[in-house]
């Protein structure tokens, strides 16, 4: 079962739009809200003018700092949350400041168009490169110091290493900031029945609405429940609550009617979360052979006015800082503050940002050096990681990349850059490397055996496209060793068994260990109720074993629902918690992939497209093959995206200058080609019993820093700065 | 072919008269009485309580509420549901009654979507592509696909699954 | 979206007598509905003119009269237009998307607006949208803007494809309004902003284009339509070029050059044509002649490469028609 290629089980829900996602709950009475946002920066509001609002045909209310709904602040789960309407203080162009609800969408949205707000304007800072010299070191950084330095013995500083290599590069890149874009808008259904708050809305964690709505709305986590069976993507822009839950859960309460709102798709951009921009500088410094003796990579991201929250784009932490032996290695990060955004995770937070620095300056320092790029990694392979001197629990990496080659065709590729023309199109190939690391958290599952043979398999995990309904009955089929179609999955409900926020690329690996636990327990339990029951036909039997859902012991064998039904149960259930144990200390966890890419550039008018791509990827054990390729595929071609097409412009107001789909370029179908996966499939039980990696995240990791290193090889143009469009290739 | 003049323009906050219509939806006459400002979309998900089609943008710059009027691609949310005439098709009524259509079941088998947001919009898309007979080519296919974003990215499974589907001879 | 009344009309002169200050035809309804919603247009009064008999496609010794309210992936899928004129049919088929050139018909394609991103947004100035408030394109945000046609007062893009073809070919537009009809070419039909950038074309209050009318031109089936974005498909240009080139024995007798995504409104590049004409047809001629593409371009802070991009791009898109 584990590693075959099964179709969702949900497809044919998402094929005939019969999949409920959070806007498509309509609790009877109905009614709906839309938000106000800044049109400024920076500023403190001084007045709004709801008046017209107000007595616009079918509104409800207008809540604005000056009428707010009342949330209580305080720490959820994930920290202390900015919560909207609390105070007259605006941090960022498209910042919530107030909800207008009426009878219907159309007068919520055109009521809220009504009201006039006065600022007191202050500057905004919107560049970061402006506010570098201003950055902090923030005291923790991906739960290390912000700045680390490993130098080997009798070293006495990076730059007296970077000194002594004979070949150097040092460079600048700088990435932009960008935004999740999913195809779902966040969105919120609130009903407040009887004392209980029931939420729908598209979320990485129903458990942590739940708990913030319970803290912020001063209510019990009894009286929260929230309930979201598809998410329409998510890519960590839907990690935090956002602001837009709180208040529609608050006017729900306030009203007593139910309220949906829906942001527009210029407000998911503006007013809920995006990826910190940076600016990183790299330098790496290695002998004539390619051995690294020095690589220093400082970066500097971006964190919000309006709302502090960890991450911020990590840049060389989670890439120089493990990923090549290299004798002395020195990181830091630094944060400014901007009239931006809050900045969230985004797939591949700090991987997918730092590896553009890392991977290009590596493919320039093979350039240096006349030296394959693979010929360069494989030199500084690390089989140790850095500074804590543990092996990685399961690492394959160097497999990857001859795998990779081989089933590329790097072999074709031209060394000289800019000498291959096909056509009117120059053509480059380029690779890069890719790690993301694993996380282990404590999960829980229930297992329900029911008397009519069917098994139900339920944890509060969610599916954000990642094919965990599938997924989720494939580990319950494999562990209760049952036909699927035995199998009955319940995710998406924060009143299941408790799972980890979906972030990290952690679901998979943890919900499949926590439901194997679950299985050996309920097989044990069932062997026990089957050995005492007064009722059981095996009563008393020696060596009852459970195998195919059925107990067996000597000629006898029993389905377990047949036991059931003669004992009078109406089911038998375990809830199972794991998490991780010593083995934590002792290894480190990464899922590793090589990428490689084809690249076009026309020799008239300069864009570049991408024609081929491949990830060769060492992730443990695949659940699903055929949906851990397409989560591999799409995290590729979100590489594309940043290569190619994504930036969010920050205009000096503060103002989004392309806040919206045509001009937030993500690729369409037309700008893809093909692209290949390869796993390679050594199982981790280092890391957990089903021996799964995460996989949602390392897709995107390597493929921007290949696709500038294969227009490199293409145009001899070597670009730092992303997305890269015609003008820089013209 | 708007001439407009954006002068003195309509009123602010105020109600729109509401108008009667009559839409044929998926086979089936639907009388409704709505604010004309009602976009044929929200008045698919909020009025008919067909919620299979989706809001993507409300702009017309990602086709997740693309829907059939007459057997033709249209998108709902830059259509106003007062001026609709011909049939309307949603995703809920291009479903047979009695399984799936074979755009729908090679989208399964292609796995042609992760999040499944887009999804209704890709295959109202897709079954007019085969129906029509147009896009032979991955190239041809690729093009007429291109208005139906997918963030999750499934495109090259969504060109499998349509050549699975017009291999199929439907 | 403001309040507003919608009424359908079954005939031009209804339409014409229905029409007043503040009201708006709807046909393909992808540019009213959008901007409607952006609160940029707020029309009083809607009037459905989809019913109106402006519809089909008659080819004649005149040329081709399209009926307004042709759909434009109709108009691209006629016969006689894919093989006479390749370039129509490119500029539709790369305009949008496959749904939006089915909604949207080809009277109101070449009445779209400007995608600039501060007309679109009523929060920020706009000299097109409210004449007098500013213009924040011209300090910066601009590289999807204009550099010919443009004033102190406007630098926004125009944005229809179709637009550039027919402009190359020469097209003219039939209005009918309660003074008659009239025939313009598309050509004098556009007005550069200068100081009015919210007068956009020569059609008066309650005016109709019923027809495109586009005239005979043999050797236009040596055609293309070439567009440069940043993505493969359902963008707007950087830069397009309409060329049509008639060669006899190597040597170039004509040719029809106009380009988009460059120009405040769709720029026929007549320098280039006539650097073209009597040259012998290659590369060498194409890029000579191309460069006088450049000259008066009014380059921004964000566009200027596209002095260089217009170039190449009717280079490229002559040497794709050279046999």
């Amino acid at each position: 079962m584990l590693g075959s290629s099964v179709s969702r089980i949900d497809g044919p829900l998402k094929v005939t739009g019969a999949a409920t996602y959070g806007a498509d709950f309509a609790p009877d009475g109905l009614v709906y809200g839309y938000v106000l946002t800044s049109t400024v920066g920076n500023a403190t509001i001084r007045a709004m003018d709801v008046s017209a609002a107000e007595s616009a045909p079918g509104v409800l209310a207008v809540y604005t700092p000056f009428a707010p709904l009342k949330l209580l602040a305080a720490a959820g789960p994930l920290g202390r949350m900015w919560l909207p309407l609390r105070d007259m203080e605006v941090g960022h162009h498209g910042q919530i400041i107030g909800l207008v609800v009426a009878s219907t969408f159309e007068q919520a949205r055109d009521a809220a168009m009504t009201v006039h707000v006065d600022y007191d304007v202050r500057p905004a800072v919107t560049s970061l490169v402006d506010a570098m010299p201003d950055a902090v070191i923030p005291p923790v950084t991906d739960g290390e110091p912000s700045v680390l330095t490993f130098l080997a013995e009798g070293v006495s500083s990076i730059e007296d290493a970077l000194a002594a290599s004979s070949h150097c590069v040092s460079a600048t890149y700088s990435t932009p900031v960008q935004g999740h874009a999913a195809m779902e808008p966040h969105s919120t259904v609130a009903r407040w029945d009887h004392g209980t708050m029931i939420v729908h809305t598209g979320t990485q964690g129903v458990d942590v609405v739940a708990a913030d709505l319970a803290v912020t709305l001063g209510l019990d986590p009894s009286q929260v429940r929230v309930i979201t069976p598809f998410v329409g993507g998510a890519f960590g822009g839907k990690v935090f609550t956002s602001a837009q839950t709180y208040l529609t859960a608050a006017a729900a309460r306030e009203l007593d009617r139910p309220v949906k709102v829906v942001l527009s798709r210029e407000q998911t951009f503006s007013s809920t979360w995006v990826r910190s921009g940076t600016v990183q500088k790299v330098s790496l410094g290695a002998d004539s052979d390619g051995t690294l003796n020095a690589l220093a990579h400082d970066t500097w991201a971006a964190r919000s006015a309006l709302v502090e929250l960890p991450g911020g784009e990590p840049s060389a932490h989670r890439t120089s800082r493990s990923w090549y032996a290299s004798r002395n290695i020195a990181i830091s990060h630094r944060l400014a503050t901007l009239n931006m955004p809050p900045n969230a995770i985004m797939r591949g937070p700090g991987e997918a940002t730092g590896s553009f620095a890392l991977e290009v300056a590596m493919d320039e320092l093979a350039v240096m050096l006349d030296m394959d790029p693979i010929e360069l990694r494989m030199k500084n392979y690390a089989t140790v990681y850095p500074g804590r001197n543990v092996p990685w629990s399961s690492k394959h990496l160097d497999e990857c990349y001859s795998v990779g080659a081989e089933r590329f065709g790097w072999h074709r590729r031209n060394p000289s850059p800019g000498a291959t023309l096909d056509g009117d199109w120059y053509v480059g190939m380029g690779m890069a490397t890719a790690v993301h690391p694993n996380f282990r958290s404590t999960t829980s599952a229930k297992i329900t055996l029911r008397p009519d043979n069917m098994a139900e398999v339920s944890c509060s995990t969610g599916d954000l496209g990642t094919g965990m309904w599938t997924v989720l009955a494939m580990i319950g089929a494999d562990s209760l060793e049952l036909p699927l179609d035995r199998i009955e999955p319940h995710l998406g409900d924060s009143a299941l068994p408790s799972a980890p926020l979906l972030g990290g690329s952690r679901g998979t690996a943890n919900v499949t260990s926590a439901v194997h636990a679950a299985a050996i327990e309920i097989k044990r339990k069932l062997i026990d109720l089957a050995a005492t029951h007064p009722l059981s036909p095996l009563r008393e039997s020696p060596n009852i074993r459970y195998a195919n859902g059925c107990l067996e012991c000597g000629s006898q064998s029993l389905d377990f629902g047949a036991l059931l039904r003669m004992v009078g149960s109406d089911g038998l259930d375990v809830v199972t918690s794991t998490g991780p144990g010593s083995e934590a200390q002792d290894y480190a966890f990464c899922t590793f992939g090589a990428q490689f890419c084809e690249v076009r550039v026309n020799r008239w008018t300069g864009e570049p497209r991408v024609s081929r791509l491949l990830s060769v990827i060492d992730a443990g054990q695949i659940i699903n093959t055929k949906t851990a390729r397409s989560q591999i595929v799409g995290g590729m071609i979100w590489g594309v995206s940043a290569a190619l097409h994504e930036g969010l412009h920050l205009e000096p107001t503060g103002r989004l200058a392309n806040g919206n789909l045509a001009e937030y370029l993500v690729p369409i179908n037309a700008d893809i080609k093909e692209a290949e996966v390869h796993f390679l499939t050594y199982p981790d039980h280092t890391h957990n019993p089903v021996g799964a990696r995460g996989i949602g995240e390392v897709g995107i990791v390597g493929v921007a820093a290949a696709i500038t290193n294969a227009i490199y090889n293409a145009t001899s143009k070597r670009i730092r700065t992303l997305p890269i469009t015609i003008e820089s290739l013209l | 072919m708007a001439s407009s003049d954006p002068a003195p323009g309509g009123g602010i906050g105020t109600a729109s008269d509401e108008i009667r219509i009559a839409v044929r939806v998926n086979g089936e006459t639907r009388d409704l009485t709505i604010d004309p400002r009602v976009t044929l979309l929200d008045a698919l998900r909020e009025r008919l309580g067909l919620t299979g089609t989706k809001k993507g943008c409300d702009r017309g710059q990602c086709g997740a509420c693309t829907v059939h009027v007459d057997g033709r691609p249209t998108l709902s949310c830059l259509t106003l549901a007062g001026a609709v005439r011909g049939e309307v098709t949603t995703v809920e009524g291009i479903t047979p009654s009695d399984g799936l259509d074979p755009v729908q079941q090679a989208f399964i088998d292609c796995d042609g979507f992760q999040c499944g947001f887009c999804t209704s919009g890709q295959v109202m898309s897709a079954v007019a592509l085969v129906r029509r007979g147009e896009a032979r080519t991955d190239d041809e296919i690729r093009e007429f696909m291109s208005g139906n974003i997918c963030r999750c990215a499934a495109y090259p499974n969504i060109v499998a699954a349509i050549r699975q589907a017009q291999e199929g001879g439907v | 979206m403001r309040a507003f009344s919608l009424t359908a009309v079954p005939s031009v002169e209804d339409a014409v007598q229905r029409s007043r200050p503040g009201s708006a035809y709807l046909a393909g309804a992808t540019t009213l509905v959008d901007l409607m919603k952006l609160e940029v247009l707020h029309p009083n009064d809607v009037v459905d003119i989809n019913a109106l008999p402006l519809r089909g496609i008659t080819v004649s010794a005149d040329g081709v009269r399209i009926g307004a309210l042709e759909r434009m992936s109709d108009v691209a899928a006629h016969p006689h237009i894919a093989a006479q004129y390749p370039v129509i049919a490119q500029a539709l088929l790369r305009s949008a998307s496959q749904q939006i050139r089915t909604m949207a018909s080809i009277g109101g394609n070449l009445l779209q607006r400007t995608r600039c991103g501060y007309y679109r947004d009523v929060t920020t100035p706009c000299n097109k949208r409210e004449p007098g408030s500013g213009c924040p394109a011209l300090a910066g945000g601009n590289r999807m803007h204009a550099v010919l046609g443009t004033s102190k007062s406007c630098v926004a893009t125009h944005a229809s494809d179709l637009a550039v073809a027919l402009i190359a070919l020469d097209v003219s537009l039939r209005l009918y309004s309660d003074a008659g009809t009239r025939t313009v070419r598309l050509a004098d039909f556009y007005l550069l902003p200068g100081e009015t950038p919210d007068l956009e074309h020569d059609l008066r209050p309650g005016e109709l284009i019923t027809e495109v009318l586009v005239p005979p031109l043999d050797w236009a089936s040596r055609s293309v339509y070439l567009k440069i974005r940043d993505r493969e498909s359902y963008e707007f240009a950087l830069c397009s070029a309409a060329v049509a080139l008639d060669v006899r024995d190597g040597v170039i007798a004509d040719a029809r050059i106009a380009l988009g995504g460059v120009g405040t409104v769709p720029w026929r590049m007549r320098a280039v044509e006539a650097a073209l004409r009597g040259a012998r047809a290659g590369e060498a001629a194409f890029v000579a002649a191309a460069e006088q593409a450049a000259d008066g371009m009014k380059l921004l802070s964000d566009n200027g490469f596209k002095a260089t991009l217009a170039t190449r791009t009717i280079v490229r898109a002559l040497l794709s028609l050279e046999v």
